[in-house]
């Protein structure tokens, strides 16, 4: 029975994942402060609101691209953004 | 009282705080290692130490609030037992939701490794029970990442609650607040507390100013011994 399940399921897709995560808007960034000062140091004046963030990049299983996003936005909730101080955005494409 | 350290993979200041206490107290003093489930024995104060556990990755104390031990911890705190979380031990509190806030980036965008003088703004807590209001403390400060962040509303709340325990302060005219805080901690808050009492953390290190021929000072023994006494008065919970 087991065997028959296993054979009817679709086998799951590879996708590739990216969750954007960046410091929230009123939330004092440091990083980003001392990036700009330095880039109006070598005369990107007319750069502004610089802010750091990070990207996580990995592949992810799953039946389908909406799945797959779910999965990494439950990633982003559980560990790798602190929604405090952070918002994330994810995207996700088919692995190739 | 039992004392039981959690120690994870980059802590550095376990050992510290281990002597500062046992010495201080005459207390049996427990290791124990992150990937544990459960405390060896039942302990009546559990301390996260200082350190930079997982090498600060991703955001200080992130990994560690996820380790295999937090979930023993949480169950200690949730029945009242007595929960300290120092420096990177605080931010482990912070990021496992026990306190609310986060440890941002100082505003000097540098690591701060000095004697820091705070105020005590609160004792209705098991910990400073035993100082006085008002009292100014030395307790050295060592991180990069200090400054207490909290959005505006839950800010005035934690503040109204009278939850903030240690604020930085000058110490000749025993002022405190924001302008007294190294790292741009908003009202200039060092340490703050839960609703109960029973967990606290803040980012200046008490262990590190226990032993005065150390040169940290040793206003730390008083804070050890308040925690005891308290301890003392309450009895086991």
């Amino acid at each position: 029975m087991r065997f028959l399940v296993t054979l009817m399921q679709k086998p799951m897709m590879s996708f590739y994942a990216e969750a954007i995560i960046t410091p929230r808007a009123g939330v004092l960034d440091t990083q980003g402060k001392a990036v700009e000062k330095t880039l109006g140091r070598l005369g990107y004046e007319n750069a502004g609101n610089v802010r750091v963030g990070r990207i996580v990049t990995m592949t992810v299983k799953a039946n389908e691209k909406s799945e797959a996003a779910e999965y990494v936005k439950s990633m982003c909730g559980d560990l790798l953004a602190n929604d405090l101080i952070e918002t994330y955005t994810v995207t996700v494409r088919e692995a190739e | 009282m039992r004392v039981s350290i959690v120690v994870f993979p980059g802590s550095n200041c376990d050992r510290d705080v281990q002597r500062a206490v046992s010495e201080t107290l005459k207390t049996q003093v427990d290791m124990v290692w992150h990937e544990e489930r459960e405390f060896p024995e039942k302990p009546d104060l559990v301390v996260l130490p200082g350190g930079f556990s997982y090498g600060d990755y991703l955001r200080s104390g992130a990994m560690a609030a996820r380790s295999p031990i937090i979930d023993s911890v949480r169950a200690h705190a949730a029945s009242g037992g007595l929960l300290l979380g120092i420096c990177n031990g605080f931010q482990v509190l912070t990021e496992a939701r026990l306190l609310p806030g986060a440890l941002l980036a100082n505003t000097s965008m540098t690591f701060l490794c000095k004697k820091c003088w705070l105020r005590v703004e609160s004792t209705d807590n098991h910990f400073t029970s035993g100082l006085k209001k008002g009292d100014i403390v030395q307790y050295p400060i060592a991180h990069h990442e200090g400054l207490y962040f909290l959005p505006e509303k839950e800010l005035k709340a934690l503040e109204d609650d009278g939850r903030v325990v240690f604020r930085y302060a000058d110490k000749d005219t025993g002022k405190a607040g924001a302008e007294y805080a190294p790292n741009g901690a908003l009202n200039g808050i060092a340490g703050i507390c839960n609703k109960e009492g029973n967990i606290l953390g803040l980012m200046p290190h008490p262990e590190r100013s226990t032993f005065g021929h150390l040169n940290g000072g040793s206003d730390g023994r008083e804070f050890w011994l308040s925690v005891a006494r308290d301890f003392a008065e309450r009895g086991a919970f």
